[in-house]
């Protein structure tokens, strides 16, 4: 059987209609996932028991189960207590809420590493307890895990692709129709990954360019 | 919830269990045959070589697995490659989780410390006896850290293989609820066989890791 790629140039139109809901997935998801991680993490470090006992909870059973169970639960889930969310909702907080986990985890790893003395110091010129977390540790910590983070949102961008099976139609959504009418599953999906490839090429570039800006500052 | 229903699944998510297991266990041992290839020609030195390592890896990093999985079961056909779902299953996440495997592989390699080749090749090793005794032994400390945490990425990636109909636990759970519509209740039983799954699987890597550095430190 020969390659014959006529027919992903007449849907490129979809494809790229696709691409654009990809992108719009991937950045509502990444601004979930960065914010809510941080969140997540000053919570389960600086309250009591009561409130991070379920975070970390959260973090454990997130970490442990796979992106595609999860979304599956929270798609029939819902629907099975009677509240119907429209897809878009479902995958957008499923891939954030998942990747929110992970960062997280990066993001308490980094507050670690904050000296204590910093926080002592902060409390000395007379900053409240409250304004030094806000102020002093948190940005500092957010600056040591931004690489980490950039990380996870290039695995996220990737994993966008697997909310085609809740019908978002994404890009591989929008090749699957295209491939149900002219049979050319190879042709299809190789293009997909090549605008994938292509996606994280320039993530990876912008990420190794702040990370050597970001050096010089250091 | 319905726990007479989540007592009678069991047994039929336990065997989806096991082939979830099967599906990791092979593309596991797959993808270390392709990463240890891909190590061998990434440090071979040989430029043509190496650079059609580095492009595969960089390709397989840089498109979703899904897609992969995607091209694997449904594109082969077209170069005459008929494949089963089980297997086009198991290539597809060894051949993805083998250009992950190399990378940290490598990174494990170049962690050891120079001298130590400079030293064992003064003291007469040719350079495969350096790298099979000397530099071999020091990175595999590291090696089983970073691998295992891709082989936990791996199990549950493998729930992906679901959408090819390969009957792991995902795609048994959603079996059941197509004839139950009981998602939370089969969900939850599935979400316990995986944790069970992943958090041993880290448990056995955390004990290998301890054992093997044992005189270490």
């Amino acid at each position: 059987m020969k390659l014959n790629f006529v027919p992903v140039l007449s849907y490129f139109d979809s494809l790229l209609a696709g691409l654009w809901w990809t992108i719009v997935l991937a950045v509502s998801a990444g601004i979930i996932c960065v914010f809510g991680g941080i969140l997540i993490a000053t919570f389960i470090n600086y309250t009591n028991r009561i409130v991070s006992a379920p975070l970390r909870f959260f973090i454990w059973l997130f970490m442990g189960t796979p992106l595609l169970l999860q979304l599956w639960l929270l798609y029939h889930g819902w629907a099975q207590l009677n509240i119907l969310l429209p897809a878009m909702f479902i995958g957008i907080f499923g891939l954030g809420l998942h990747y929110a986990a992970y960062n997280a985890d990066v993001y308490r790893a980094a507050l670690q590493t904050i000296s204590h003395g910093q926080y002592e110091a902060a409390r000395s010129l007379g900053f409240g307890h409250l304004r030094t977390i806000f102020l002093i540790i948190i940005p500092q910590a957010m600056y040591r895990s931004i690489p980490q983070f950039g990380n996870n949102l290039i695995i996220m961008v990737k994993d966008t692709s697997i909310l085609s099976i809740i019908g978002i139609s994404e890009m591989v959504l929008a090749a699957q129709y295209a491939i149900s009418v002219t049979y050319r599953p190879f042709e299809f999906y190789i293009t997909v990954a090549l605008i994938f490839y292509a996606i994280n090429l320039i993530l990876e570039s912008l990420l190794n360019l702040y990370e050597k800006k970001s050096a010089i500052k250091l | 919830m319905d726990y007479q229903l989540m007592y009678d699944i069991t047994p039929l998510l336990l065997k989806a269990a096991w082939v979830t297991l099967k599906v990791s266990f092979w593309s596991f041992w797959l993808g270390l045959i392709v990463s240890s290839i891909l190590v061998a020609t990434r440090l071979s030195g040989i430029l043509p070589l190496v650079w059609l390592s580095r492009v595969y890896v960089s390709f397989i990093r840089g498109t979703p697995f899904f897609v992969q999985i995607l091209v694997m079961y449904y594109g082969t056909p077209a170069f005459g490659i008929e494949l089963d779902a089980y297997n086009a299953g198991i290539i597809a996440i060894g051949f993805n989780i083998g250009a992950y495997m190399s990378e940290a592989m490598r990174g494990s390699i170049l962690a050891v410390d120079h001298g130590q080749n400079e030293a064992a090749r003064s003291l007469g090793f040719s350079r495969f006896s350096t790298f099979l005794y000397v530099v071999l032994p020091q990175a595999a400390g590291l090696m089983i850290r970073s691998v295992g945490v891709l082989t936990v990425i791996m199990i549950k990636g493998s729930s992906l293989v679901s959408i090819i109909s390969v009957v792991e636990l995902t795609y048994q759970a959603q079996r059941i609820i197509g004839s139950t519509y009981k998602p939370l209740e089969v969900f939850t039983v599935a979400a316990v066989f995986y944790l069970i799954i992943i958090y041993g699987v880290r448990y056995i890597i955390d004990w290998s890791y301890d054992h093997y550095t044992r005189y270490l430190h």
